[in-house]
């Protein structure tokens, strides 16, 4: 059986409809070509590949009539649900009164939601949900009366890090089809190489003649706080 | 003896009221047509005969599988087997010691043809 985090997020999902739903006696999910994804943690494998053998072959014949979309068999004990899920297929065996009702939810709502949430998420991720790594800048002090208490950095870093901010906003956007409301930074967290680190506030460099320099300009109080000078590399990342 | 040939002619009546029943369904609109098998015969009625042999093997497969899977589960004995594709249906039943398969547009409504057969 498949354990990648598809499967186990899937295998969750059966394991919870089945201890909400009682009449759910034995439940799996497996891919068109048959691929066995997952099943609830009362259906052993051999029972799955039991089952699954008996599908194909009716499967193969079915295609008399056309490309095989349910099945539903009522036995004297039970009864044995197929139903076609996007691109799944979803086997349920549950008790002979099984309400019809929450038999549709499960196939019409619940499943196809997850399925479509997981999917969302598995395209989602190798971009998205990364942690934005630290960006090493050179030191520059900020001086003066006007020095304030915030760092400057280049707009195309604070711009870069704002489209890498916040992964869960950006899956929830994907998934309610919501535009994705992209906060700016104005916050970021400051690590020296000798192990000091503060969060403050940042703001884009308004000196021109600075900009594009790969650099970080730091009001001189928090330079000495923070134990570094002039020309120094720190790692700068936006603050959680 | 006399039992058994009481028990003969309730099936034999039985049989025969089940095939009034089925000319009957055959007419109606969307059915495609049945099979139905008992030990010793079979009679097939289907709109498209070039389709005999396909819809017999599909008939046969289901009662295999819904038997096989129902065994695996531990269901007990079949008692119906509904079939969908995009456009037709297949109902697989039990009754009288005959096995019928009977073909429809999806639209038909196979559980009220159920309780008729039944």
């Amino acid at each position: 059986m498949n354990r990648d985090p598809y499967a186990i997020a899937l295998n969750n999902a059966l394991n919870e409809i089945k201890n909400a739903y009682p009449d759910i006696k034995k439940s799996f999910i497996f891919t068109k070509n048959g691929t066995i994804i997952t099943g609830d943690q009362e259906t052993d494998e051999k029972t799955m590949n039991n089952l699954l053998e008996s599908f194909e072959n009716l499967k193969e014949k079915v295609k008399a009539i056309g490309t095989l979309k349910s099945f539903h068999i009522t036995a004297k004990n039970g009864q044995l649900i197929l139903s076609n899920i996007q691109d799944m297929q979803l086997l349920l065996a549950t008790s002979k009164n099984a309400d019809k009702t929450q038999i549709y939810s499960i196939t019409h709502v619940i499943i196809p939601t997850i399925l479509k949430t997981l999917e969302t998420l598995e395209t989602f991720a190798p971009t998205h949900l990364q942690v934005t790594p630290p960006k090493k800048l050179i030191v520059d002090t900020l001086g003066g009366f006007f020095a304030g208490d915030s760092v400057q950095i280049d707009v195309e870093i604070l711009e870069d890090w704002t489209k890498n901010n916040d992964p869960r906003a950006r899956v929830k956007a994907a998934i309610t089809g919501e535009q994705d409301m992209q906060e700016s930074i104005d916050r970021v967290e400051i690590e020296t190489f000798g192990g000091n680190a503060a969060v403050c506030k940042v703001k884009e460099i308004s000196d021109q003649n600075l900009k594009g320099k790969n650099m970080i300009r730091i009001p001189e109080k928090l330079c000495k706080t923070l134990e570094i000078n002039k020309g120094d590399l720190v790692k700068v990342k936006p603050a959680q | 003896m006399l039992v058994k040939t009481t028990e003969t002619n309730d099936n034999e009546n039985n049989t025969e009221k089940m095939q009034e029943k089925l000319q009957e369904i055959k007419d109606q609109e969307g059915i495609i047509g049945y099979i139905l098998r008992g030990s010793k015969s079979a009679s097939i009625d289907l709109k498209d005969p070039t389709k005999i042999i396909d819809y017999a093997v599909l008939s046969s497969t289901a009662f295999d599988a819904g038997s096989s899977m129902t065994e695996i589960l531990q269901m007990g004995e079949v008692d119906n087997i509904v079939v969908e594709s995009e456009e037709t249906k297949l109902m697989s039943m039990n009754i009288n010691d005959h096995r019928l398969s009977l073909f429809m547009e999806k639209s038909v409504d196979h559980n009220k043809l159920y309780k008729d057969l039944k």
